[in-house]
């Protein structure tokens, strides 16, 4: 696992995309167990206390849950596994639309390129 | 806790430390961040006890430093302090004898980390791997408080990730480290608390985590604020 990190945003709050998108890529599966905080820390390079603060805040938002003493797991709510892959792709058409609007361009013209390579990369 | 109160240093006529205060936690990365001469080895020599200072209290834990806080504080200086002539053996030997808290479970453990073999001589490692002997001296040993300073100064890129992937294992969490750096870059995500220093003062200290969340700065951007603004 190899995260790049930006120097603005929170670590932690990177870390937590970084699972969300591996969650909507379908790489973390529902229920599959992940890495202790340590391990995380190790794995990803990161201070231990910020592995631990993601952990709680994925708690918090019920993507991930822990039973007793077992390791942690990703949730197999089909509702909060939805959101997580509406809201990366919201995001991704939000800073798209940032990035076009500034250019004189119209929505049909804009959706019409988007089609055509859409398709192109699929090939 | 370790903390530094109002400390005063002066060489001669001239105020190094002019009023020094923060804290330290144990189980966080405290970064003292400021450029050449600005007085964070005097700083951490003070911590030690290795200077006399002219004002001020710094206490651990609630106490004065004394004789055997040693075995709960250690301080890796920016070079070994080992004879040229030793096997890393003989180093590890030296350290066993003087402290209780010597941990060679932990020492050998760290050999293998950086790959380095106790039968080599100190005068014949390279720059890096120097460091990293150093580095292994006083994190083998079971004590509370970590003070570090330069650790990633003058060494190769490979041997500084190797040095930064110390901080993230097991060998530095639930310790209370202080770290010092002119230069940020290799460290920026892995530290908790960032005190900028100049003039034998602390322009601002604050929490790297939060101010990214609170105001989307990273450490660099703050350093140009502070330094330059």
């Amino acid at each position: 696992m190899k995260v790049d990190f930006n120097k603005r945003d929170p670590v932690y709050v990177q870390v937590v995309r970084h699972f969300k998108e591996q969650i909507a890529k379908g790489m973390l599966e529902p229920g599959q167990e992940i890495p202790s905080r340590r391990e995380l820390a190790n794995q990803l390079k990161i201070n231990p206390n910020t592995a631990q603060r993601a952990y709680k805040e994925m708690e918090g938002q019920g993507l991930i849950y822990t039973e007793r003493n077992l390791p942690s797991k990703i949730t197999k709510d089909e509702k909060v596994l939805g959101s997580v892959r509406e809201e990366l792709i919201v995001e991704a058409v939000d800073s798209f639309i940032a990035s076009i609007r500034p250019i004189d361009v119209s929505v049909e013209e804009v959706l019409d390129l988007v089609k055509e390579k859409y398709e192109q990369e699929k090939k | 806790m370790i903390e530094v109160k109002e400390l005063i240093k002066k060489f001669g006529r001239k105020k190094v430390l002019d009023g020094v205060s923060f804290t330290a936690n144990k189980g966080e990365i405290t970064c003292l961040i400021g450029i050449n001469g600005v007085g964070k080895t005097t700083i951490l020599n003070a911590i030690m006890a290795l200077t006399p200072i002219h004002g001020g209290e710094i206490l651990i834990d609630g106490k004065a430093i004394h004789k055997d806080s040693y075995e709960k504080i250690t301080f890796i200086p920016d070079a070994i302090t080992m004879l040229p002539q030793m096997r890393i053996a003989d180093a590890m030997e030296f350290m066993a004898d003087f402290y209780e808290s010597w941990n060679q479970e932990r020492a050998t453990e760290m050999l293998r980390f950086f790959k380095l073999k106790e039968t080599e001589r100190i005068s014949s490692l390279s720059k890096g791997n120097t460091a990293k002997v150093n580095l292994l001296l006083g994190l083998a040993l079971d004590v509370d408080y970590v003070l570090m300073d330069e650790p990633f100064s003058g060494i190769d890129m490979f041997s500084r990730e190797q040095i930064a992937d110390v901080f993230t294992s097991h060998l530095i969490e639930d310790r209370g480290v202080i770290i010092t750096t002119h230069e940020i870059h290799d460290i920026e995500h892995l530290i908790d608390k960032a005190i900028l220093l100049d003039n034998g003062t602390v322009l601002k200290a604050f929490n790297t985590e939060d101010l990214r969340e609170s105001e989307g700065k990273s450490v660099t951007d703050v350093m140009r604020e502070v330094y330059q603004g």
